[in-house]
């Protein structure tokens, strides 16, 4: 189609606009607040998920040799264990290495481990990562088979919490976003279908002189994407202002508290509520003009 | 030009509207249909711009057959066909400038036409200083006028004009229809559904009278006959 059919389109859906102001304040109104409950949401999912990244990513498989295994038979499990698929990372850890972490862990309160090096109770071990976080449960037993392997430790019951746990917060949060979306959508195909209906006799009209139905419905297309728009612009500014300024209040009062870094966490959070909210003006329009177009 | 063979529609309920209808109307004629109320008059109008698809027979405009088209071509039929009503259907925030060349905006008519073109025809209907007022700035006979020049801006092979003058006092009436008598003198084909008795008897034109969802009469130079 030509630009200036476009430029025709795009002055109808803001005359419409214009005329029923009260309506377009409303479901802008609308859409900003569903926006910004579904912002909220994005943030806090976005911050859950990071905490059980970071945990997730702290699960760690502790290996314990027994003490009279031979160097040889040392070397002999390291190329086992890293010939798993599942596994990411090995590490030797000598109980050497191992006292030196606590002394490192304790500081100056460590006073406790002096002269330990002379008669270590620690024992040598590996430290293994796996690519994924719950694969660990699968090579657990794997492990635990081979010879030379006295102790397998993994934070049992925790890990299977974690993730029994983040698992539930992700399919709540899906959830709850969904329901939201859907409500907005038909808050702006209520809204168009005030203005449709208000223009009816126009639409009639405009079927008479050969009018096509796109002809017809792109003024209240661009109408919907603009209530939109306009609707996530607000929600996305209010909710980039909020949340920066709560990273920053929450590095003084709670120090060390991992929330998500603002950039380029919130470029993200901003993109999706645009996105989501245009597409839910486009689709509450196209609901609504289904009906209207048969004259 | 338009032709119908064998056309009948019956709607949903029962009702039969049209019962086997021919008709054959050719290029640049001035036909008036005549008939009581509920004779099928605004049926006919309905099927020939493909508001309703007629339960059996065929219609043809401009050698086309258009009694089975799909929805997303109708709207081409009806750039082939003006309209005019009763009720002149204008936009009211509109001015008339922009209610005629709304018409060309649809068929996405270049702008040079469209500034052209729009003067061209509101000269013809007489409106060339009215260009900016809007229709309820205007009397009942100048809002047909717009309708009018809405109508055959596009240049249309059929205008079709249901009750043109219903609302119009006599002496407006009669300067519609020196506007469609030049329009039809410079070729369009004309169809004009109405009840004004005395419109019908002074033109003498082709007079197709329906009854009871027939045709009763059809004659060449015919008047408005007895049926009320």
């Amino acid at each position: 189609m030509r630009i200036r059919t476009w430029a025709f389109f795009t002055g109808q859906a803001f005359s419409s606009m214009r005329r029923n102001s009260w309506m377009t304040v409303a479901s802008i109104g609308t859409v900003a607040v569903t926006m910004i409950v579904l912002g909220i949401f994005l943030l806090l999912g976005g911050n859950i998920n990071n905490i059980a990244g970071n945990i997730e990513s702290q699960v760690e498989v502790s290996i314990y040799l027994q003490d009279e295994i031979t160097s040889g038979q040392v070397d002999d499990l390291a190329q086992k264990f890293a010939a798993m698929e599942q596994v990411a990372l090995v590490k030797y850890v000598s109980k050497e290495e191992a006292l030196q972490e606590l002394r490192e862990m304790y500081g100056e309160s460590g006073d406790f481990l002096a002269g330990l090096e002379l008669d270590n109770p620690l024992r040598n071990g590996f430290r293994l990562r796996t690519h994924r976080p719950e694969q660990v449960l699968e090579i657990v037993p794997t492990l635990r088979s081979f010879d030379g392997v006295a102790e397998v430790q993994y934070g049992q019951g925790f890990v299977e919490q974690l993730f029994a746990v983040t698992n539930v917060m992700r399919v709540v949060a899906l959830g709850l976003m969904l329901g939201l979306a859907s409500a907005a959508t038909f808050i702006i195909a209520n809204t168009i279908r005030i203005t449709v209906f208000a223009r009816r006799r126009e639409i009639s009209i405009m079927k008479y002189v050969g009018a096509t139905d796109w002809f017809i419905r792109w003024p209240f297309v661009i109408e919907g994407m603009t209530l939109g728009l306009v609707g996530s612009l607000i929600a996305a500014g209010l909710v980039a202002w909020a949340y920066s300024a709560a990273v920053v209040n929450l590095a003084v009062t709670i120090p060390f508290f991992p929330l998500v870094k603002p950039w380029p966490f919130l470029l993200g959070v901003s993109g999706w509520l645009l996105l989501i909210g245009t597409t839910i003006g486009v689709l509450g329009s196209t609901l609504s003009l289904r009906r209207f177009l048969r004259v | 030009m338009l032709e119908l063979y064998a056309v009948s529609k019956i709607y949903g309920n029962g009702v039969v509207a049209l019962r086997d209808v021919d008709l054959k109307v050719n290029k640049g004629e001035f036909v008036f249909i005549v008939g009581p109320s509920g004779a099928g008059k605004t049926t006919l109008t309905r099927l020939i711009l493909a508001e309703e698809k007629p339960t059996k027979g065929q219609i043809i405009v401009n050698n086309k057959v258009v009694n089975n088209l799909r929805p997303s071509e109708i709207p081409y039929l009806r750039r082939q066909i003006g309209t005019v009503f009763q009720d002149f259907r204008l936009m009211h925030n509109w001015t008339v400038e922009e209610n005629v060349s709304f018409a060309m905006k649809v068929i996405e008519a270049p702008r040079r036409a469209i500034r052209k073109r729009v003067p061209e025809v509101l000269e013809m209907v007489g409106l060339a200083n009215k260009a900016k007022h809007l229709p309820t700035q205007l009397s009942g006979g100048e809002q047909q006028r717009v309708a009018l020049a809405r109508a055959i801006v596009n240049q249309p092979y059929i205008l079709l004009a249901d009750e043109p003058t219903g609302n119009l006092d006599p002496e407006t009436a009669w300067g519609i229809m020196r506007v469609l008598q030049d329009i039809n003198a410079q070729g369009t084909t004309i169809l004009m559904v109405t009840h004004a008795k005395n419109i019908v008897d002074e033109m003498r034109k082709r007079v197709v009278a329906l009854e009871g969802g027939r045709i009763v009469r059809d004659e060449t130079r015919g008047a408005y006959g007895n049926e009320n």
